[in-house]
């Protein structure tokens, strides 16, 4: 592995990098959980009160905030890679990014407060 | 001998600056890291559904009898389906992509190689999972 001693002509590039790839590891962890969840409740392994007990526990809510967190993270990187590589006008890249910033939170904080909201 | 300061000249053709589909040749690690995109995309499209899945799972007993019988019908076993493959895949490249982070499989044959075993357990994937919902 060679190190590299220039990072390119914004000296800061390693944020985004880093970051999706923290997040990666943190969702290769995690994100199988839900579907394995969302598997055992179709296949009806896990009955409703099953599934009210799986996600009533301290540890599933903490998890679950740490996956959104960590998705939220992963998607705004890797869709906003994607717009910048394919909106080439400033006028919409800029915009949609920051909309999809801002409906990503939104979406998140809501999240949140329905997974601590479970009695 | 002093070093001359390149100049550097705004090309007069506008240079492809974006991964274009269309100018370069298709090979495996290109199609791996088109579908590591698209299986992304799938996973983001996944989340609301999954977040009104849990709202309808975690209400009344009829609204989870209605949830669950919607995850039965045509359109919720392909969603399933659909967001178990993108996810087998996005975990399978995205181990890929750590490990030539980590500068483990940088060679172009091996760059080849393992672009082809990521999509190969793609497909796999794809067909365990139609056989499992079937």
């Amino acid at each position: 592995m060679r190190t590299i001693k220039e990072p390119g002509s914004a000296h800061s590039g390693l944020s985004d990098w880093y970051w999706q790839r923290l997040s990666a590891v943190v969702l290769a962890v995690l994100l199988p959980l839900p579907f394995f969840l969302l598997v055992a409740v179709y296949s009806g392994s896990v009955d409703q009160q099953g599934l009210l007990d799986v996600l009533d526990h301290v540890a599933s809510r903490v998890l679950h905030s740490v996956l959104i967190l960590a998705l939220i993270i992963h998607a705004y990187i890797g869709l906003k890679v994607i717009l910048e590589d394919y909106v080439h006008v400033l006028g919409w890249r800029i915009p949609l990014i920051g909309t999809m910033l801002v409906m990503m939170s939104g979406f998140g904080i809501w999240w949140l407060a329905l997974i601590w909201a479970w009695a | 001998m002093s070093e001359q300061p390149v100049k550097h000249q705004r090309p007069t053709l506008p240079r492809p600056l974006s991964p274009r589909l269309s100018i370069y040749r298709w090979r495996a690690p290109m199609l791996a890291s088109i579908a590591h995109r698209a299986s992304g995309v799938v996973l983001i499209l996944f989340v609301p559904l999954y977040l009104w899945l849990l709202h309808g799972m975690t209400g009344s007993p009829d609204h989870y009898a209605a949830t669950l019988e919607w995850l039965h019908s045509m359109s919720g076993k392909f969603s399933l389906w659909l967001v178990g493959l993108a996810l087998v895949y996005h975990f399978a490249n995205g181990i890929r992509y750590l490990c030539l982070d980590s500068g483990w499989g940088e060679s172009r044959a091996m760059m080849r190689f393992n672009a082809k075993l990521v999509l190969v357990i793609a497909g796999v994937a794809a067909l365990a999972l139609f056989w499992m919902l079937s």
